[in-house]
């Protein structure tokens, strides 16, 4: 900098200073305030007991222990609900895909209000009390035996997916050049061939992201599961039930199981999410 | 006269036959397994729980009648105006830090995003870690008050908090917050799509016109992020009145917001699905008049502008 523009731009040159100086603090600070309840999750989970009890619980444990991950793995009660909750996230993921992607790519091609319609219409639906769809459905589950079952949970996690993903996969799909279509379509590629070969691969960043959304949902996915529940629970139920009557270290041992591989996928596909895919079917 | 028009969408529904098989799916999926059960509810709702009598108000005239339900209903708009207010300035301030070029960018980026991988129970579970009485957060004001009497000597006799039955405005800050934490990422990416679909040259453009940072946000990023901005307002209204979980583990029982209430009505001990029903219409309502009378303010100010 030199010393003539100092002289110019006094103020606005402290302001930049001061700004050089409190733009790495509250860059700090929001970092750590956002990681605080992770590391509180594992650090509990690791705590002797004496250590977090009492009115000054510590922030730091000295010495470790893995007595409550050894308890609620022996239990037996994990590896259960963690295989119910991998095997209906990831089902529950690809029939939304496969239901919700080829809408979406129709909805997409209809006239601007006609699309805008639908896909505020599947919005509203979003707007009612998920508890009450949840209480009907249950009702009519139990009728077919579709309790206690991965269907049925299946089934309902879709409710809540479908409408969600549809909203973002009308965005991709509207951000692909008809020019494309009519392209191969000069070519002699039938309107499903196009669609299989030209417009999915075309979309699968989209649908990427779409997916991960809905696995990650699932994933977490408490009410649903609640009401459709008798006797296998599913992790976020796990934890639910270690809030109601475990120790400390009981819940923030079976949150760590559930957290820890979700932490790895986020952070690594994170990379792969660009802003745009999410805003879906508003842009502009 | 009605032949020509039945052949008419006949041969319609013919010629479009690959696009009506694709979309059938959903939405049979959406009519069978959404809109039925909420028009299943809204019958519940107008049924007479005594006689059956259908249609009936008095579920509805119970719910109004009752200081629980109306304590509910203040709550959850306490809560969702609260929410939305925190969520939609500290998402932006996280937005236009990370749109700004620094060091460790990528870095600040996946810490950001973390929370999207946390379930809402668990998020739920760890403020309850933090906000009870012998939680971290008194922890860290007893930390804070040790500091000010052993740099200013000045005592500080810090008392407790149990932030989570405490009730009132500070429970539901609290819950406020905890939503805010496991949500943020969602809104930080919405506006970080806004911030990357200005072009350059409308930034440099006022760099030139000699606009300081602040009136180039003003008048030149804020605009142009509007349309972004009324997204994240509806995709965070319509959960932030139906927020659950977080208010089911963190104040359950002292503030009940809509959700817990309905939760409540319809499990034991009330077992009562009529006034329960009753109140997901209300709530129901409530969202959507808020979105409405939200984009009809949100048109007019963009017709006074033009």
């Amino acid at each position: 900098m030199s010393r003539s523009a100092w002289h110019r731009g006094a103020p606005h040159d402290r302001l930049a200073r001061l700004r050089r100086i409190l733009f790495p603090l509250w860059v700090l600070g929001a970092t750590l305030l956002v990681l605080f309840p992770i590391y509180l999750i594992f650090m509990v989970s690791v705590a002797p007991g004496i250590a977090i009890f009492g009115e000054r619980p510590a922030l730091l444990v000295t010495h470790p222990t893995l007595r409550f991950w050894m308890r609620v793995i022996a239990r037996g009660d994990l590896w259960a609900p963690l295989l119910k909750s991998l095997t209906v996230a990831s089902l529950t993921t690809m029939a939304a895909v496969a239901t919700a992607a080829p809408a979406a790519y129709v909805i997409a091609r209809l006239p601007a209000r006609l699309r805008y319609g639908l896909v505020i219409g599947l919005l509203i639906t979003r707007m009612f009390p998920e508890f009450a769809i949840g209480v009907s459905v249950a009702t009519r589950f139990a009728g077919v035996g579709l309790v206690d079952d991965y269907l049925g949970l299946i089934l309902a996690h879709l409710i809540g997916a479908l409408p969600f993903i549809a909203w973002i996969l009308v965005g991709t799909f509207e951000d692909i050049p008809r020019e494309l279509e009519e392209a191969a379509a000069i070519d002699g590629t039938s309107r499903l061939g196009t669609l299989l070969r030209v417009i999915i691969p075309a979309a699968t960043p989209g649908i990427a992201v779409a997916a991960l959304f809905v696995w990650l949902y699932s994933w977490n996915e408490f009410l649903y599961a609640r009401l459709l529940t008798t006797s296998q629970n599913t992790l976020p139920l796990q934890v639910f039930q270690a809030i109601d009557r475990g120790t400390k270290q009981q819940m923030a041992a079976v949150a760590a199981v559930l957290l820890l591989p979700i932490l790895c996928v986020v952070s690594v596909l994170q990379r792969y999410l660009r802003p745009g895919t999410l805003t879906g079917a508003v842009k502009g | 006269m009605g032949a020509p028009l039945f052949r008419g969408v006949v041969a319609r529904l013919r010629k479009y036959r690959l696009e009506v098989a694709l979309a059938c799916p959903l939405f049979l999926y959406v009519l069978g397994l959404t809109i039925a059960p909420i028009l299943d509810t809204a019958r519940v709702s107008l049924t007479s729980p005594l006689d059956g009598h259908f249609p009936s108000l008095v579920n509805y005239h119970t719910i109004l009648a009752s200081d629980a339900f109306g304590a509910a209903v203040v709550n959850t708009v306490a809560i969702a105006l609260l929410s939305i207010s925190l969520q939609l300035g500290v998402g932006l301030a996280v937005a236009l830090t990370l749109h700004a070029n620094f060091r460790y960018r990528a870095l600040v980026r996946t810490v950001m995003l973390l929370p999207l991988g946390v379930p809402t129970i668990v998020a739920g579970a760890v403020m309850l870690l933090i906000f009870s009485r012998s939680g971290y957060l008194n922890a860290v004001v007893f930390a804070l008050a040790d500091a000010v009497h052993a740099l200013l000597g000045i005592e500080w006799r810090f008392v407790p908090l149990s932030w989570t039955v405490a009730g009132g405005w500070r429970t539901l800050g609290i819950v406020a917050v905890a939503d805010m934490w496991k949500v943020l990422p969602m809104v930080i990416l919405i506006f970080l799509a806004g911030l990357q679909a200005i072009p350059d040259e409308v930034n440099e453009a006022a760099d030139v016109d000699g606009a300081t940072r602040w009136q180039r946000f003003l008048r030149v990023t804020l605009p142009l992020l509007g349309p972004y901005i009324t997204m994240a307002i509806i995709l965070r209204a319509i959960d932030a009145f139906r927020i659950f979980e977080l208010a089911l583990v963190l104040a359950g029982r002292v503030e009940p917001v809509l959700g817990t209430y309905i939760w409540n009505r319809y499990g034991p001990p009330t077992n009562d699905p009529f006034t329960a029903a009753a109140a997901s219409i209300v709530l129901f309502g409530l969202i959507l008049v808020f979105v409405v009378l939200y984009l009809r303010v949100a048109h007019r100010g963009k017709e006074d502008r033009a």
